[in-house]
């Protein structure tokens, strides 16, 4: 299932809340660029990952065990949408 | 991401896992045509601990949340009747014909390595790790085809570097260690493996009279956390200290919350087999467990890059730990209740 523009925004809106930045807006972040990378709006660490996470966890009752997985996850809000709504697909048994 | 890729000669299956021992375990028993899960492995293998070790020869104190290494292998050759053959040749040209001269008869070989060695892994991310795990599935010329559980593809790994990683020096030396399966039965009834995983497990965690293991090395953890101040050199020192915590938790292979995530997706595929609502109730609170270590994770990794180390924010930490050591102590001593 391809996720929404609404879904994707919604990611931004999280990880800008969740991080506290003020600086940044959802429309400077590039869906598809490393979230981990400079040549994002955002340049984030392992501890921002984590707190990313636990925001996901917290907003959409999903669960990411493992970092190293979570890492492929979290790589940019083109990957954390897919699996968002790869998750709730399958909450909704589609 | 799980679902792996093949290598063509030897049809060893590479997957992703949580972790490098129990994903290489799992990984070659697997291939020796065993139908069993990484987190199955775990938990039969009585994978989940913790132990505070603090002694003159270690740089800084430290903690452990799962069984010693090695166990897992030793652990499923008893409980599931596998045969491994391990070998340590004693230098790097006899270790290289060993592994050579099984790969030539298409058995995949678990070696450790130094994790810095491994080509394929970027320059940044590039750390030495003597306890690394992967699996060799094949050679051509000067090349290995190596399974790394921590990598999403089978990757490359040259003769030289292989060598190197094998031998390298320091805390946890390979000293060569190879192991492959030599036998492991197709069929296994695995719900006596499963119940004594957990009473072996469950006893470690609360029954053992040691201070710093177990439930006890958790409470010695949350107090001696409160002395980390007069260990370290400076703020600098305590800040990276401090953020170790989520590290070792989250990131070194621990399938997330010190392997808690990896022991409740057990609990839950034992509760299946072995038909036990108890222990899908278990489960359900392991999952819990977890996310509350998480939260200490985030707690230390957000103080610790924030250098706001003051007491009372160790104070909260340590709190946040001890109320996990109450949690754990309760849950462990149910657990062993429902397997007797």
């Amino acid at each position: 299932m391809e996720p929404s523009k609404e879904l994707k925004r919604e990611i931004k809106e999280l990880i800008i809340e969740s991080l506290k930045i003020t600086d940044v807006k959802p429309d400077d972040i590039i869906d598809s660029a490393s979230l981990f990378e400079e040549t994002n709006a955002l340049q984030i660490d392992s501890v921002d990952a984590l707190e990313i996470v636990m925001a996901l966890q917290r907003k959409y009752g999903v669960h990411i065990d493992d970092q190293n997985l979570g890492r492929f996850i979290i790589k940019s809000v083109d990957t954390i949408a897919e699996f968002i709504a790869k998750e709730q697909a399958a909450k909704q048994g589609l | 991401m799980k679902k792996g890729t093949m290598d063509n000669k030897t049809r060893y299956l590479h997957k992703m896992a949580a972790h490098c021992e129990t994903g290489s375990v799992t990984g070659l028993l697997n291939h020796a045509g065993m139908n069993i899960t990484e987190p199955m492995v775990f938990g039969i293998s009585s994978g989940i601990f913790f132990a505070y070790l603090q002694s003159s020869k270690l740089p800084f104190p430290m903690f452990v949340t799962r069984n010693m290494p090695g166990s897992i292998r030793k652990k499923t050759a008893k409980r599931l009747g596998v045969v491994y053959k391990k070998s340590k040749p004693r230098d790097p040209r006899k270790a290289s014909e060993s592994l050579d001269a099984l790969l030539a008869q298409n058995i995949p070989v678990a070696v450790q390595v130094d994790m810095f060695e491994m080509d394929y892994i970027p320059p940044h991310m590039k750390a030495h790790f003597n306890g690394h795990f992967i699996i060799a599935v094949g050679k051509e010329k000067d090349s290995y085809t190596v399974s790394d559980c921590y990598f999403p593809t089978l990757a490359q790994l040259s003769q030289t570097s292989m060598e190197r990683a094998r031998f390298a020096r320091g805390d946890m030396a390979p000293h060569g260690l190879q192991y492959y399966v030599k036998q492991a039965p197709q069929q296994v009834d695995l719900r006596t493996p499963i119940r004594k995983g957990i009473k072996e497990a469950a006893r470690n965690m609360v029954k053992l009279p040691i201070p710093f293991l177990g439930v006890k090395g958790i409470r010695l953890f949350a107090r001696k956390l409160m002395e980390w101040p007069k260990l370290v050199r400076d703020e600098e020192h305590l800040s990276h200290e401090v953020m170790m915590i989520s590290a070792i938790l989250e990131e070194r292979g621990t399938g997330g919350a010190g392997f808690r995530f990896m022991y409740a997706t057990f609990l839950q595929e034992a509760a299946k087999l072995l038909n036990d609502a108890g222990l899908a109730d278990m489960s359900k609170q392991m999952m819990g467990i977890g996310d509350r270590w998480r939260e200490i994770s985030l707690h230390a990794a957000r103080i610790g890059k924030k250098k706001d180390l003051g007491p009372d924010r160790l104070k909260e930490l340590s709190a946040m730990i001890m109320a996990r050591a109450d949690e754990e102590e309760k849950f462990f001593n149910q657990l062993l209740k429902i397997v007797g």
